[in-house]
């Protein structure tokens, strides 16, 4: 259960999931994928393209408009 | 809390209790939450993306009542979201992944990482939008080129062209602000030239703005591209013909579908699948309320959704207290109970009330009185009688936690005599 970071901050749609899709395909299963955004359209985008895919989602709002999105990899 | 500890605890699956919970963040479950929080009830509401649900797909809200000047969506939301805050409501920004009926009457809410027990739940989850159904959607969905928010996306498109598909208020609407960015905004529109179904404000804008252009009698046929959506292909409704529309992207607004796939089984859902409710926003299990988009309603605003929120809240919150009083006040305890039923309005009610006083006082060792005001609370009543009595004042004899009589004929002083002496010679 490894755990990998991507910092996302600063960048807008479509950004956020274009690199979330990149890094989670390298990612083994079980593995932990934090996705850091300030952009309120990749908490939109992020989390349902995750779920959709069968993965475990949860969002913490880390700041006054900064979230973590934590993306578990089950397949 | 450090990331390992976090892990840690993912492990196994902890259970906490409270009083309410809420599905969705938008406006109705916001608003719940507001009336929740302010009626101290330990509330927890779940979000699964960004708090302020549809709203904050809207760039401006020109229609919600005490706001004179536009609002964006996600502004507005944000109000809504710190108001729910002050008032204590806990957010957790996950999926619920499903809610059962424990046989205690407690409800369980089950997420990735931890199940929440609550006495009762309110769903506000709303609607997902409507997908064309057209050939190769799924290939473009995930910003591929098919976007549902253009609050989202439109800067994104800047300089470019995009197609709408649809003609209420989302898709004229969005389509404007589309404008401030995109090159041109083509319009696909299942009716007869002229004919869109948004507001007549939004239309006047629509069809003064150079860079809206509309295609009539067309349905999208099919999705086409390399890696990202390149072209679609409209079919025209009347003559069949393929119509082939080079774009960077396209939004589609075409309505929403109710997101109740969770509920299935557990509660009442229309044939489209909105949840059934009447109008204390009470599905058909005790202690699930919904709000929202989600019902079956007339009209799905955020001004609806508001009213729909604090209804359901309220009523969970008469639920709560009402189902406590009953447990541990009104069928708890040894002594046998006798229970009035009554309305203070009413003349022969408030006439008898010196008796049940004097019976109070006289009995006070061996029998309970309790006086339930029916106006406050037609739940218990509704619960101990199993539906209103047919006339008021109304008594109840309760022995042992359970009830054994309901008298609400005839009653005078002396029957009241006789209905406590009854119960202590049980």
């Amino acid at each position: 259960m490894a755990e990998y970071r991507l910092d996302c901050f600063g960048e807008a749609c479509p950004v956020p999931l274009l690199k979330a899709q990149k890094k989670l395909a390298d990612l083994k299963v079980g593995d932990l994928l934090i996705v850091e955004v300030d952009h309120s359209c990749a908490i939109k985008n992020v989390p349902e393209w995750a779920r959709k895919e069968g993965h475990n989602v949860e969002i913490e709002e880390i700041g006054d408009g900064e979230w973590e999105i934590y993306i578990q990899k089950t397949k | 809390m450090l990331i390992t500890e976090r892990k840690a605890k993912a492990m196994e699956k902890k259970t906490l209790d409270y009083d309410v919970a809420i599905i969705g963040g938008g406006a109705a479950g916001l608003t719940a939450g507001i009336y929740c929080g302010r009626a101290r009830l330990k509330t927890i509401l779940f979000e699964k993306s960004l708090v302020g649900g549809l709203a904050t797909y809207t760039d401006e809200i020109e229609n919600y009542p005490g706001f004179a000047d536009p609002q964006k969506g996600i502004e507005l939301m944000r109000k809504f979201e710190a108001q729910a805050k002050r008032f204590g409501v806990e957010f957790k920004l996950t999926d619920v992944k499903g809610v059962r009926l424990l046989e205690d009457g407690w409800k369980l809410v089950e997420t990735f990482r931890v199940n929440y027990r609550v006495k009762a739940v309110i769903i506000a989850t709303g609607g997902k939008p409507r997908l064309t159904g057209a050939k190769n959607e799924e290939n473009f969905l995930y910003d591929k080129g098919i976007s549902f928010c253009a609050t989202c996306d439109a800067a994104y498109y800047t300089g470019k062209e995009v197609l709408v598909v649809g003609s209420g208020d989302a898709a004229i609407e969005e389509g404007l602000f589309l404008t401030k960015f995109a090159r041109k905004v083509k319009v696909s529109v299942i009716h007869d030239e002229g004919i869109l179904d948004a507001n007549k404000v939004a239309q006047e804008q629509a069809f003064a703005n150079p860079k809206m252009e509309f295609i009539w009698n067309t349905m999208v046929e099919e999705y086409q591209g390399e890696e990202r959506l390149e072209r679609v292909i409209l079919r025209h409704t009347k003559t069949g013909e393929l119509i082939p529309v080079e774009v960077d992207g396209a939004f589609l607004f075409i309505g929403y579908l109710p997101d109740t796939g969770l509920f299935e089984g557990l509660i009442a859902l229309n044939e489209q699948g909105y949840i059934i409710t009447n109008e204390r926003m009470e599905t058909n299990v005790e202690g699930i309320y919904a709000a929202g988009d989600v019902r079956e309603k007339y009209l799905r605003q955020v001004a609806t959704a508001v009213g729909d929120g604090a209804i359901a809240a309220v009523a969970a919150e008469h639920y709560i207290t009402g189902s406590d009083y009953l447990q541990n006040q009104l069928l708890a305890g040894e002594k046998p109970k006798l229970i009035y039923v009554w309305e203070p309005a009413s003349q022969c009610c408030r006439e008898l009330l010196p008796v049940i006083e004097e019976l109070d006082g006289k009995y006070k060792e061996k029998l309970d009185i309790e006086k339930v005001d029916v106006y406050k609370s037609q739940f218990l009543i509704n619960k101990l009688c199993g539906q209103m009595p047919e006339a008021l004042p109304a008594v109840i004899s309760v022995v042992n936690g359970e009830v054994k009589e309901v008298a609400c004929t005839g009653l005078t002083g002396e029957k009241l005599h006789r209905l406590a002496l009854e119960l202590l010679n049980r």
